[in-house]
């Protein structure tokens, strides 16, 4: 699609309005529900990535949150041991890269399998990583972890500011400037040559390898690509949330990252994004309001999963069809 | 010292032979990974401690030891609910909603055991005390953990013989082997798929009641023996009943000669030994 | 039809929470300076485990304590007048969890002082958000010295400007037990440890380690094992302690891992030749009943033991009603929790009282917590002082469990009391440090 392509499609003109409306966000909602505002935009980047290996090649991870945790732990390591690279243009790179070498070796593992095989394997890998973090306590903090102070960037130090300015400041459009880009990127993956071969594999991995297709380095290619985005999202949680543990790796946290993905929707581009955000809410309100917050969101997935398979997202889409339908008939 | 050593690898072996029997079963028969299994275990040790402390220690001690079945029975029934209203609309759908809804059901059970139990800790160590203790070899060790490896071994004995010598086991391990040659010789698919998740929910739930009498129930007491279980899957074979066996035997002895030798680095020891297993043989010892 | 009405309700919502949203934004902007003392009631926040393995021999306990010592002050006519709204809150669903509450209790419910954790990682992780936040928050029960210590001796104070503890840390527990041990089994010559995979284990076992090195340079330690928290079967812990032959093994296991690991080591035969020393083993002899093996090495936290009576005429009076009413209450005997419980809301008060006094009216939380700073005052354990490091300094308590007609589980007997400046080291040194300077 070429760029009178992108403005003449109606979609890409939401997606600007959408973008500017979140230019104005900081001033509409309070600090605290701009916080959680802000978990649920790094979470988005997360369901981008992870969608693209759920929605587009047809593997479901149930150990994303190594990555996650790979982005994540990159930022206290270096905030521990080099303090003096701790500024946001170093650590970004430096999240991405280890998330990917991450994702390379476990992926590597991983994508001999497919089905139920590839979700066990998956999960068993992170879990490895969660023992590792666990256990070397001198090094990573155990299940307490670490602390991550507030990062400098491009010179600027927010020495002095409290983490709620930073957050409400600076840090919401550089977090909203990553979130674009990440969105402009998959958005590209998703729509190129690559994109469209991941779907052949999903559809019918026989026929994608006799058309030439060479399956396993794609799936890994894809793999790789989505262990990054999951990094991504990672680092730039860890600045939201001042925090890191070892449970990030554990995969009660992968299964989030998949009922994220499914609230949404991920028979949709945009669907693990409205997932996120919407997850982010409904589990501090859950737990906020009732003791049962586990009831809550547990009896939600399970609703969602019989009775609106396609999320949220999906669900709408599915109605503006059907509206759409209507409106032509008559 | 070394035997005591090997006898407490061969009991948490047992328990998690229990569990990942379990597992495997409902794996093989309907190609569902269970994520709630570690609540069903919990629910077992739930049960059988509430009903250990309302005996109290007025019934003979025989009672005792037969209201551990509670866990197996009650269990059982919990599973038979749990297929009946959700996990048999999963058999049409795709991985992603197979496992979504078990995760969901982890979630409502950890709650719904909140709900009924409450929040504090359930103490029911008296048929642990009752057993009293054995001299093996000039060490002294509690006879209930030989007990428990009793029960795990009768279990896997009664298991093995079904399996392989019944018309019913014979046909659940058909379905495991070929879905739809099972389902094209006619094969009642959705009766065996509900007996399947019962006996191995039945399973989680004995091998928690067998924990119970040597620990408190507490909530959040299933999470632990869900990851070695899926340790134990992973390594022995993804449904296959032998792969529980040597897979939680080679989990226990791995933890306890661990402990005693490499304190430091047990866990990772243990999913370092997974990993290497998987990386030569990618399927698992016994898997397809 | 009903969607429009659905529409209708939902822009209503909309508009409430932008009021509410702007009249928020209005008040935290009138916190600035001292005012008139307000007439509704002060919101106190209680976080402890209510839910999980450390709800029945902490949370509850504790959360029991508050609700007690809220009564009282309301009855006695409140702080200042001002009633105490307690709100109880659980500590359970992780760090992650637990700086989430925080931030909500703070931003959104405006509590005036959380009050609350019992874990070591909570407090790491929650502590740090008291000056992020703008909020005040006094720790209530947990013990890593490492909260309140800075990176090298010697360390700035406070470290935390509106972050408090209204005890002392676990250096006087593992500080304590070592002094016990030299003094009173001076022959032994092997030590082994175990302790939970977490701050609370790992920096007990740390001062425990560095005492024992300082005091008894002969003695060896022969292992070290770290079970994680919730830990379900010890016997592989437990053969591999015994096959270490150890003289004394140092314990900081809490909760149901106390219990458990209490009741397979007794099936095990592990109380023949082996004395366990429990840096925080007060509740459980009342826990577990008469089958508390006796001879086993009890520190108390402090001196949080119900059969001790404090020296000053104050505290007595106040240990005496706190254990009579506690019992009335609740039908037990208060394990060290209910006394940490005690001196954190008292803390408050005492502190809100004297800034009161200095600014006349209402005082803002910075002079809440310089009236902190320094503060003397009577609990049911003795005199509690808040050090200009926010963190408090006690006595200590040891002694070894003996099974006597008059009570159904084991006491303890040969108590010592080993005074606060002989196990907390002074300001600003980090405590390890300290340690090794000993002559």
């Amino acid at each position: 699609m070429g760029l009178t392509g992108m403005v003449k499609n109606p979609r890409w003109i939401v997606y600007s309005l959408i973008f500017i409306a979140l230019l104005f966000i900081p001033r509409i909602l309070s600090i605290h529900d701009l916080m959680l505002f802000e978990y649920g935009i790094t979470f988005a980047i997360v369901g981008l990535g992870f969608n693209l290996l759920l929605g587009y090649t047809g593997l479901l991870s149930f150990g994303h949150g190594a990555y996650f945790a790979a982005g994540a732990y990159t930022i206290a390591m270096i905030s521990k041991y080099f303090p003096q690279a701790y500024s946001l243009e170093i650590l970004i790179p430096a999240a991405l890269f280890f998330s990917m070498v991450l994702s390379i070796i476990f992926g590597f593992v991983c994508v001999r399998h497919t089905k139920i095989f590839f979700s066990i394997l998956a999960l068993s890998l992170s879990m490895l990583l969660f023992a590792l973090l666990f256990k070397l306590y001198h090094i990573t903090g155990g299940s307490d972890g670490l602390r991550v102070p507030l990062p400098t960037l491009l010179g600027m130090s927010f020495k002095g500011i409290r983490r709620p300015e930073f957050l409400s400041g600076t840090y919401y459009y550089f977090l909203l400037g990553m979130f674009s880009v990440s969105f402009l990127v998959m958005k590209g993956i998703v729509s190129s040559p690559f994109g469209k071969a991941l779907q052949a594999i999903r559809d019918n991995e026989v026929r994608a390898e006799l058309i030439g297709i060479r399956v396993r380095r794609y799936r890994l290619y894809a793999f790789v690509i989505s262990g990054m985005f999951v990094g991504l999202g990672g680092a730039l949680w860890t600045f939201v949330n001042g925090h890191v543990t070892a449970d990030l790796s554990h995969w009660v946290f992968s299964g989030e990252i998949v009922y994220m993905t499914l609230l949404g929707g991920f028979g949709i581009f945009e669907g693990p994004i409205v997932g996120a955000i919407i997850f982010t809410y409904l589990k501090l309100y859950a737990m906020g309001n009732t003791q049962y917050w586990m009831f809550v969101i547990g009896g939600t997935l399970i609703v969602l999963v019989l009775l609106l398979p396609n999320g949220i997202a999906g669900a709408f889409a599915g109605l503006w069809t059907k509206i759409k339908k209507v409106i032509e008939e008559t | 010292m070394w035997i005591i050593y090997t006898l407490n690898g061969l009991y948490f072996a047992a328990l998690l032979f229990l569990i990942s029997l379990g597992l495997n079963i409902i794996l093989g028969v309907m190609g569902i990974l269970n994520l709630a299994h570690g609540s069903l275990y919990a629910i077992g040790a739930f049960i059988a401690a509430w009903i250990i402390i309302t005996l109290g220690t007025q019934v003979p001690p025989f009672f005792l030891y037969v209201s551990l079945l509670s866990g197996l029975v009650g269990v059982g029934i919990v599973g038979f609910l749990m297929e009946k209203s959700l996990i048999r609309f999963m058999y049409k759908r795709t991985l992603e909603y197979q496992l979504l809804l078990t995760f969901g059901a982890l979630m409502l059970l950890e709650d719904v055991i909140k709900m009924i139990w409450g929040g504090q800790a359930y103490y029911a160590s008296a048929p642990f005390e009752l057993l009293g203790k054995v001299d093996i070899f000039g060490n002294v060790y509690p006879a209930y953990f030989l007990f428990v490896m009793f029960i795990a071994l009768i279990a896997g004995l009664l298991i093995w013989l079904f399996m392989s010598k019944t018309k019913l086991g014979i046909m659940l391990r058909a379905i495991s082997l070929d879905r739809e040659m099972a389902t094209g010789l006619g094969l009642d698919i959705t009766g065996l798929s509900t007996f399947a998740f019962v006996l191995g929910a039945g399973l989680a739930g004995l091998a928690g009641a067998l924990v119970v009498p040597t620990t408190p129930a507490l909530l959040g007491f299933g999470h632990e023996p869900l990851i070695f279980g899926f340790i134990v899957v992973v390594v022995g074979g993804l449904g296959s009943l032998k792969g529980a066996l040597v897979g939680s035997l080679l989990v226990g002895f791995t933890r306890s000669f661990g402990i005693a030798v490499f304190p430091e680095i047990e866990l990772p020891l243990l999913f370092l030994i997974a990993g290497i297993i998987l990386v030569v043989k990618p399927e698992g010892l016994f898997g397809r | 039809m009903k969607k429009e009405v659905s529409r209708r309700k939902f822009l209503k919502y909309m508009g409430a929470t932008a009021l509410t949203a702007g009249s928020l934004g209005a008040t935290s902007k009138a916190l600035g300076q001292a005012k008139p003392i307000p007439k509704d009631p002060i919101k106190i926040a209680a976080v402890s485990f209510l839910t999980g393995a450390a709800a029945a021999p902490f949370g509850i306990p504790g959360d029991n304590t508050y609700k007690m010592c809220a009564d009282k002050i309301n009855a006695e006519g409140g702080i200042l007048g001002r009633k105490i709204d307690l709100q109880s809150k659980d500590e359970a669903g992780g760090v992650d969890a637990q700086v989430k509450l925080c931030r909500k209790l703070i931003l959104e419910d405006k509590v005036d002082v959380v009050l609350g954790y019992i874990s070591s990682a909570s407090c790491l992780a929650v502590l740090p958000l008291a000056d992020e936040l703008g909020g005040l928050i006094v720790a209530y029960d947990c013990g890593t010295h490492e909260l309140m210590e800075g990176a090298k001796s010697p360390y700035d104070v406070p470290k935390f400007k509106l972050g408090f503890r209204s005890k002392a840390h676990l250096g006087i527990d593992n500080i304590a037990l070592a002094l016990y041990i030299k003094k009173n089994y001076p022959k032994i010559n092997k030590i082994a440890g175990i302790n939970q995979d977490y701050a609370w284990g790992r920096d007990s076992w740390l001062i425990f380690e560095t005492a024992m090195k300082k005091l008894m340079p002969q003695v060896q330690m022969v292992k070290t094992l770290w079970p994680p928290l919730g830990n379900t079967d010890f016997t592989a812990h437990i053969s591999a302690l015994m096959g270490s032959e150890p003289d004394i093994v140092h314990s900081s296991l809490w909760g149901g891992d106390a219990v458990t690991f209490s009741k397979q080591a007794l099936g095990m035969g592990f109380f023949k030749k082996i004395r366990m020393a429990y840096s925080r083993g007060e509740p459980y002899p009342q826990e577990v009943g008469k089958d508390y093996p006796e001879g086993q090495i009890i520190c108390c936290a402090g001196t949080h033991y119900f059969l001790y009576t404090p020296k000053d005429k104050a505290s007595a009076d106040l240990q005496k009603w706190f254990v009579g009413e506690y019992q009335k209450r609740y039908g037990k005997y208060p394990s060290y929790p209910c006394y940490h419980a005690f001196q954190a809301i008292f803390a408050y008060k005492h502190s809100v009282e004297k800034a009161a006094k200095a600014v006349g009216g209402w005082p803002t939380i910075e002079e809440i917590a310089k009236a902190m700073t320094g503060i003397t005052f009577p609990t049911p354990s003795g005199m509690l002082t808040i050090r200009e490091d926010h963190n408090g300094i006690e006595d200590c308590l040891v002694g070894i469990t003996k099974l006597t007609p008059k009570y159904p589980f084991p006491i303890l007997d040969k108590m010592e009391i080993f005074p606060a400046a002989q196990v907390n080291a002074p300001i600003g040194m980090k405590t390890v440090d300290w340690i090794n300077s000993w002559k």
